[in-house]
């Protein structure tokens, strides 16, 4: 097999092509003035429109209302998530196939089903404009998830380590925090790579939640389709928006295809 | 008894997040779905009323045979294109692979709501780079009033969105098969198809059945993306059952939404339910 096959590499080249034209469409856009302004005609080459977000109070705050509600949630399917797959991985229990599948389903019910009984369910226990709401919200389709991955990298660990913990003394959590975490620390990292990216990109919950404060940057971007949009305005946030998702795949580019196999 | 303590105690957590965000509103949705809803204080039961209502209307049937068509559209054109990049990433140099692997992860990471506003303005005719080149081709793009465009528009949009997800997936199975595996098949003189056949399919059988039932159920309840684009039209062409849905929420007809969303429901658990039951048959056999 050789790494340089040139039908490979072509299918490699369309396939960045089919990929990247959006995105280089959205970075062009970005760097020009897209509105008729004093001394800057439309169409040219200009820096304008990030330095109008990084004026814009509202647009800065946005990107830290996201930024704090997305590493709740991660911090947080991590947390509840790594006990519950230690159990999926190690426990047999009446029911173990059928509690992790039924999990999945709610993986896969859709967010518009939820969205009314959920804002009504959060308004009384005033968990609306929190970033505490959204984080927690989030956990409808990022546990299960987290769940998942990290029971097929705790099944990959052999129970050996688990039995030679325990017969040195250690503790369930002093067990968790000395052997299982640095053994599976590329699980965790995936897991937290697509909790992050989910959270960060939703919208649906992230709408109703944020009725008054705390609006993401998502909703920045949507409050800025007004009678004349500045298409280049909104390609910058856009721009930024993807900051933090492409250092994320950064960080997990090695591992990112580990983590899904799947226990028959 | 000890050990079951430990059980509880490591699920426990778990359980109670997935109680309160998803159990708890699910009963409150399959309650309101038999309540006429004027204000959260007055609400009258109506028993099966909306259900009746809604499964003979033609707007429920056609939003649901538009879905199921457009589930099936992006099945046969993601799942199959998704495994054969993925047999041509495992097969490239590693460094290459992972460079591939970024590649397609990177759609995942943008805001679902910028997804449509990326490829409008792609398509824009006078200023976007794919609608600049069809219009010098003289090819007429009309995605607000040509329904097959409209349709193409979304098809390739979610194609750009998600591959990736089914690319990363199949990558994963394809990657767990051994080495001496390939070894054997090539002593044997075994063909390439041969090889997909007996060696690679299998292996990806199993990582493929929650990337069909992710795409599956994904893909029925598109909204944001799918909304942005035409707001379901041109004449009600895109209107799929989650924008049907969406209507019922804006015009706060919460009982008739309610039940709406228990049917939808319905449908994803149905058919993640038999899904389920034709795989772990195969496996059995």
């Amino acid at each position: 097999m050789s790494g340089f096959h040139p039908a490979r590499l072509l299918v490699l080249l369309v396939l960045a092509l089919f990929i990247l034209l959006p995105l280089v469409q959205t970075v062009v856009l970005s760097f020009l003035n897209t509105l008729p302004r004093d001394g800057l005609a439309e169409g040219t080459p200009s820096l304008i429109n990030y330095r109008n977000i990084f004026a814009s109070d509202d647009l800065r705050a946005s990107l830290g209302n996201s930024a704090v509600y997305v590493l709740l949630n991660v911090a947080l399917c991590l947390g509840v998530g790594l006990p519950a797959a230690y159990a999926f991985s190690r426990y047999r229990f009446t029911g173990d196939r059928h509690l992790l599948l039924a999990l999945l389903v709610f993986r896969m019910t859709p967010p518009v089903v939820l969205s009314l009984p959920i804002f009504i369910l959060f308004a009384h226990v005033g968990l609306v404009n929190s970033p505490i709401g959204i984080a927690l919200v989030h956990c409808l389709f990022n546990l299960p998830i987290a769940i998942w991955i990290l029971e097929s990298f705790i099944s990959a660990v052999p129970r050996e380590l688990d039995e030679s913990a325990f017969i040195d003394g250690h503790s369930l959590p002093s067990f968790f925090l000395r052997h299982l975490i640095p053994a599976i620390a590329p699980g965790i990292g995936v897991a937290a790579f697509f909790c992050f990216i989910f959270s960060w990109v939703e919208v649906v919950f992230a709408r109703i939640l944020t009725v008054t404060g705390g609006k993401p940057i998502t909703m920045a971007i949507n409050a800025l389709f007004t009678f004349q949009t500045d298409i280049g305005l909104v390609m910058a946030m856009t721009v930024i928006s993807l900051v933090p998702g492409v250092a994320m795949i950064w960080f997990v580019r090695n591992h990112i295809a580990r983590g899904f196999t799947i226990r028959a | 008894m000890r050990q079951t303590i430990t059980l509880g105690a490591l699920l426990l957590p778990a359980l109670l997040v997935m109680g309160f965000v998803a159990v708890l509103p699910l009963l409150a949705v399959f309650n309101y779905s038999f309540h006429d809803i004027f204000s959260l204080d007055q609400a009258y039961w109506i028993g099966l009323e909306w259900y009746e209502e809604i499964v003979t209307s033609d707007r429920f049937l056609s939003s649901l045979a538009r879905s199921l068509l457009f589930s099936g559209v992006i099945l046969s054109i993601q799942i199959p294109l998704g495994i054969a990049l993925a047999l041509v990433l495992v097969r490239l140099h590693p460094v290459l692979r992972v460079l591939g692997l970024m590649l397609v992860a990177l759609p995942l990471v943008v805001p679902w709501n910028m997804i449509p506003m990326i490829w409008l303005a792609l398509v824009n005719p006078d200023t976007g780079l794919a609608g600049r080149a069809m219009a010098g081709m003289g090819w007429a793009f009309d995605y607000k009033f040509t329904a097959l465009h409209t349709w193409a528009l979304i098809v390739v949009m979610d194609t750009w969105h998600w591959i990736g997800l089914v690319v990363i997936l199949a990558c994963a199975s394809l990657s767990a098969i051994p080495a001496p595996l390939y070894r054997a098949a090539a002593i044997d003189g075994a063909s390439r198809l041969a090889v997909f056949r007996h060696i690679e399919l299998p292996r990806l059988a199993g990582g493929l059945a929650i990337v069909l039932l992710l795409r599956f159920v994904d893909s029925f309840m598109i909204y944001t993306e799918a909304f942005a684009i035409n707001a379901g039209g041109p004449n009600a062409a895109t209107t799929f059952l989650s924008l049907d849905l969406g209507e019922d929420i804006k015009a706060y007809s919460y009982g008739s939404a309610a039940a709406r969303a228990m049917l939808s429901f319905l449908v994803v658990v149905t058919v993640v339910w038999a899904f389920v039951k034709i795989t772990t048959r195969g496996r059995e056999a």
